[in-house]
């Protein structure tokens, strides 16, 4: 018998883990939204991110509140290295090249990190994230709520930066019309670099958060991309606050999958919704141009 | 870039001859010595695959992320096939390919209305979900713990010659090279067919074939059915050649991406190439990436992806092999 209170339990986690979903989102949802390009390797720059706040606290000690301006600046330095290495030579082929690039660098990066720091499930542990809160029967803990939070600012931030900044407005007419900004003096080439390390970044500063809550290891970060792939397109390309919602969804929907059926049919919710929303709506739920 | 001799060209006809006539002298070569014969067979294995693989991406332009799914399904059917309704193993195989086949349309003509990147990634869905199933389905396919015993293909006997598949690995790498040589051949015929040249039209330009009168969802559904046969076949093979099955190994994600590499590496424009490629990316993985990095060695072979696509895309043989024309 599955109880009512259960049930809420399940529903809040549902809910709070699809606000990190957009967090581990945003970086390629961002990229594919402005440069149409699908980044597979963005699950491993999160998990790079990941790796780098679990050494800097495990080596100096050093939080991963503190860390995270550093994971931030890995995973931002990573997508401009790859920009400038690779996807910039293969920007005017067809699109599957770039989608077959970037696959390479993620398959590249996961065996170096196999590599560099073995296949160790990594996680973040500080005393005052994992400390429970308690409402009656509900409990979350401290991590998962300053995680949810943390997500929610980073998704308004973006949109923020994206419509308040110079850079920013650079940035979205550049995706609507790459021609017209090139004419109007915007240096689209730079664009195109600064957006793509702009996703690394988003993708860097998500890492600490999946270090805290769940864990860090090389494997993680292909099922991380599908995810947000899945995200991305159930949220509708270009609508980045909808990847908020979208996260919901897809939490909730695991939550309760798990709650009623068995744990292991938890990704199975995940694709089928990816599937139904691809062929009935491929638009996503809120999709529309940046 | 140019690879190096690249003023010599060859017709396709000629650098597959060379090629099948050389694996066909291989084991003389290498005094039938079982290890090099093993590493071969998981050569030719990829091979079928990558060139399975090549007739969806390289002659109808749809790049596959997921194509793990078709060879673990293949393996399973055919191991379920044979152990559980009794079938001949050479019966279940091709049965397998035929499950491959019925998958790959309940998969492709939903998928088919998707463009480019949103098809690859619904693939790979698609691959995952049949891995959960896999997994789940225990009484089907034994859970996580895998299938134990899967028979090997009944020895066959041809005049004074027997092929035991159960204890010959020369039988077996024959086997593979005659499977290598059946894929080969019908993606050739595929090629020069009608539906060869609607996929050369869907994928030069998805719009104008459409607007020339080029059904193109039967179109890609055709190619995507053939490729998912041979791939399904493949699996089916590797599961009464390896006897065991479990959803880890037989839906590795690696199935999926070796066949990339191999394609792109021997040149997607080439129905041989990507055979050629699997032969050399393997003995490199064996001989080189191996000893120098025990875990991780597919690193390698993701930088090999990055940088072929960007310095190489025609791949090894795309420059050189002129393509018949027709």
């Amino acid at each position: 018998m599955i109880s009512g209170s259960s049930i809420v339990q399940s529903l809040l986690s549902g809910l709070l883990e699809g606000g990190n979903y957009a967090l581990y989102s945003l970086g390629l949802a961002f990229v594919f939204g402005i440069l149409r390009i699908i980044n597979l390797a963005h699950g491993e720059v999160v998990v790079l991110g990941g790796y780098v706040a679990y050494w800097t606290l495990v080596r100096y000690g050093v939080g991963p509140v503190l860390s995270m301006p550093l994971a931030a600046a890995a995973g931002g330095a990573l997508g401009w290295l790859t920009y400038r290495l690779f996807l910039r030579r293969v920007r005017e082929a067809p699109e599957l090249n770039t989608l077959i690039l970037t696959f390479g660098v993620g398959i590249f990066l996961t065996n170096l990190f196999l590599q560099l720091w073995t296949g160790d499930l990594r996680s973040i542990e500080v005393d005052w994230l994992q400390r429970p809160l308690t409402l009656g029967p509900i409990r979350a803990s401290v991590g998962e709520l300053a995680a949810f939070g943390f997500s929610v600012a980073a998704v308004l931030g973006l949109q923020a930066f994206l419509h308040r900044t110079r850079a920013g407005k650079a940035i979205r007419v550049t995706a609507i019309d790459r021609d017209s900004a090139a004419l109007a003096g915007i240096d689209v080439e730079r664009v195109d670099r600064g957006a793509f390390a702009i996703g690394g970044l988003l993708a860097g500063i998500a890492g600490p958060v999946l270090g805290i809550l769940a864990n860090v290891s090389p494997g993680v970060g292909g099922p991380l991309t599908v995810k947000a792939f899945i995200l991305t397109v159930l949220a509708g390309v270009g609508s980045i606050s909808g990847l908020i919602a979208a996260g919901m969804i897809l939490g909730v929907g695991e939550a309760l999958t798990v709650t009623f059926f068995s744990s292991s049919y938890r990704e199975l919710f995940g694709f089928t919704l990816f599937l139904g929303i691809l062929l009935a709506r491929p638009s996503g739920l809120f999709g529309r141009r940046i | 870039m140019r690879w190096p001799g690249s003023g010599l060209r060859v017709t396709e006809g000629t650098a597959a001859a060379l090629f099948f006539g050389a694996l066909a002298l291989l084991p003389l070569a290498l005094s039938f010595n079982p290890y090099y014969l093993s590493i071969l067979v998981a050569a030719l294995v990829l091979g079928s695959v990558a060139v399975s693989w090549n007739v969806l991406a390289g002659l109808c332009g749809q790049v596959s992320f997921g194509h793990a799914g078709f060879f673990g399904l293949g393996a399973y059917a055919s191991a379920i096939l044979a152990m559980r309704a009794g079938w001949s193993p050479w019966l279940a195989m091709a049965g397998a390919g035929v499950a491959g086949v019925a998958v790959s349309l309940l998969i492709g003509l939903p998928s088919f209305k998707l463009r480019g990147p949103y098809f690859a990634l619904a693939i790979l869905g698609f691959a995952e979900v049949l891995k959960l199933l896999a997994l789940n389905l225990d009484s089907l396919t034994g859970g996580s713990q895998g299938i134990f015993g899967v028979p090997p293909p009944t020895a066959l006997r041809l005049g004074g010659l027997t092929a035991d598949f159960e204890a010959s690995r020369t039988a077996n790498y024959y086997l593979a090279g005659l499977l290598l040589l059946l894929v080969w051949g019908a993606a050739v015929l595929l090629r020069r067919s009608r539906a060869g040249v609607a996929m050369a039209t869907v994928h030069a330009d998805e719009e104008a074939a459409a607007g020339i009168g080029v059904p193109v969802l039967r179109t890609k559904a055709t190619a995507l059915a053939v490729s998912a046969f041979f791939t399904a076949l493949l699996g089916a093979f590797y599961a009464h050649y390896v006897h065991y099955l479990d959803p880890d190994s037989a839906f590795d994600g690696a199935w999926s991406i070796m066949p990339i590499v191999a394609a792109l590496f021997g040149g997607m424009s080439t129905l041989v190439g990507p055979a050629v490629g699997a032969l050399v990316i393997t003995g490199l993985d064996e001989f080189l990436f191996k000893r120098l990095f025990e875990s991780g060695h597919q690193l390698f072979f993701g930088l090999l992806l990055a940088a072929v696509i960007v310095w190489a895309p025609s791949g090894l043989l795309g420059g050189r092999v002129r393509r018949p024309t027709t």
